[in-house]
């Protein structure tokens, strides 16, 4: 069974983003069971709802909500990470965070890794 | 086990691509791709293509080298992402230079 | 915890665990405690897990660092707990040392000094690697 993990750790603004995003849905059409997506360092920064990029520019966040709807592929912020860069995490209904991303911790990651039979870091 | 190695900086700003050859095995593989497409011009590609007895597999994701105005060299594959995702699973694990 | 329940054995195990390679100085970025954080993950879950050092990683482990006196909260100090969470492989690629002129003292014990090869052969064991 092939399972694919993988971690970002790049910002939804960052071009390097989208060569995961990239290489993300090419696993997904070509029916690789991608057990999840961990955003760690920058990588958090997806979760901020008020980030707002210029239309004319690729929208990273929406390509991940997309996937995310089109595959049901579970997108995990580290609560640490998005804390530390300004996203809170704390209240009841988590009106910071965009709804297609899920607010866990580094535990997700061992779960996602202990489950993987390829882990992949961009 | 063979490795697959993800190479995404440029070896004139940043020693990853050349840490990434310190480790390298001989039934690995590596893509350039983002930045990592600018050690096509990089004395350490040029040994590594030269090595006797080489059996890596040495690749480009075509777009990118492109996207950048790299004219590739004729011992680097150029491939698609889908060609990275094959990749992935032909080898045992995967290590990202970045 | 992670279940034990065969058909979910961990592919960790398969292979030999995850290694972290730590490639980047101590003081300058974020890098090393966000690969420290998930080294201490794996541990405080029972996880196999192996430091690498290599590059200016290998900055993170000599003597005598104090990043206090650049307000810097020491988590450096927190390697010495390695071994409460049983990660006890920590390899540090010999050449870096030698490139940068440090004899290697360094702040924790049972620190292996590999050469490249060696050091590729025992990144090699491992099943996933995640490069910080």
């Amino acid at each position: 069974m092939k399972t694919l993990a993988v971690v970002v750790t790049t910002p939804p603004y960052s071009p390097l983003t989208v060569t995961a995003l990239t290489y993300v849905e090419t696993a997904l059409t070509a029916g690789i069971n991608v057990i999840g997506v961990f955003f760690y360092q920058d990588g958090a920064m997806h979760a901020n709802e008020n980030i707002s990029i210029a239309s004319d520019e690729y929208q990273a966040i929406a390509q991940w909500q997309r996937l995310q709807q089109q595959y049901q592929l579970p997108l995990h912020i580290c609560i640490t990470a998005a804390e530390k860069r300004g996203i809170a995490c704390d209240s009841v209904d988590n009106e910071q965070i965009n709804e297609a991303f899920t607010v866990s911790g580094l535990g997700e990651l061992v779960e996602l890794t202990t489950k993987a039979t390829r882990l992949v870091q961009f | 086990m063979s490795t697959l190695h993800l190479v995404r900086k440029s070896a004139f700003t940043t020693n990853d691509f050349a840490q990434c050859l310190s480790v390298l095995d001989q039934q690995d593989a590596i893509v350039l791709m983002d930045d990592g497409c600018y050690n096509l011009k990089h004395p350490l590609m040029d040994s590594l293509i030269k090595r006797a007895n080489s059996t890596v597999s040495i690749n480009v994701i075509a777009n990118h080298a492109q996207a950048r105005a790299i004219e590739t060299l004729a011992a680097v594959n150029k491939i698609k992402m889908n060609d990275v995702v094959d990749l992935t699973f032909n080898h045992q694990k995967v290590i990202t230079w970045q | 915890m992670i279940s034990s329940d065969t058909q979910e054995e961990s592919n960790l195990a398969q292979g030999n665990g995850l290694a972290i390679i730590n490639s980047k100085a101590p003081f300058s970025s974020d890098f090393g405690k966000d690969a420290l954080d998930v080294a201490l993950i794996f541990g405080s879950f029972e996880q196999k897990i192996s430091l690498f050092f290599q590059g200016d990683g290998v900055y993170q482990l000599i003597a005598k660092q104090d990043g206090t006196l650049v307000s810097i909260k020491d988590y450096l100090k927190t390697f010495s707990a390695f071994e409460f969470y049983d990660i006890e492989d920590i390899y540090v690629c010999q050449q870096s040392l030698v490139n940068r002129q440090l004899d290697e003292t360094f702040h924790i014990e049972n620190v292996n000094v590999l050469a490249s090869v060696e050091f590729g052969l025992a990144l090699n064991r491992h099943q996933h690697v995640l490069r910080f």
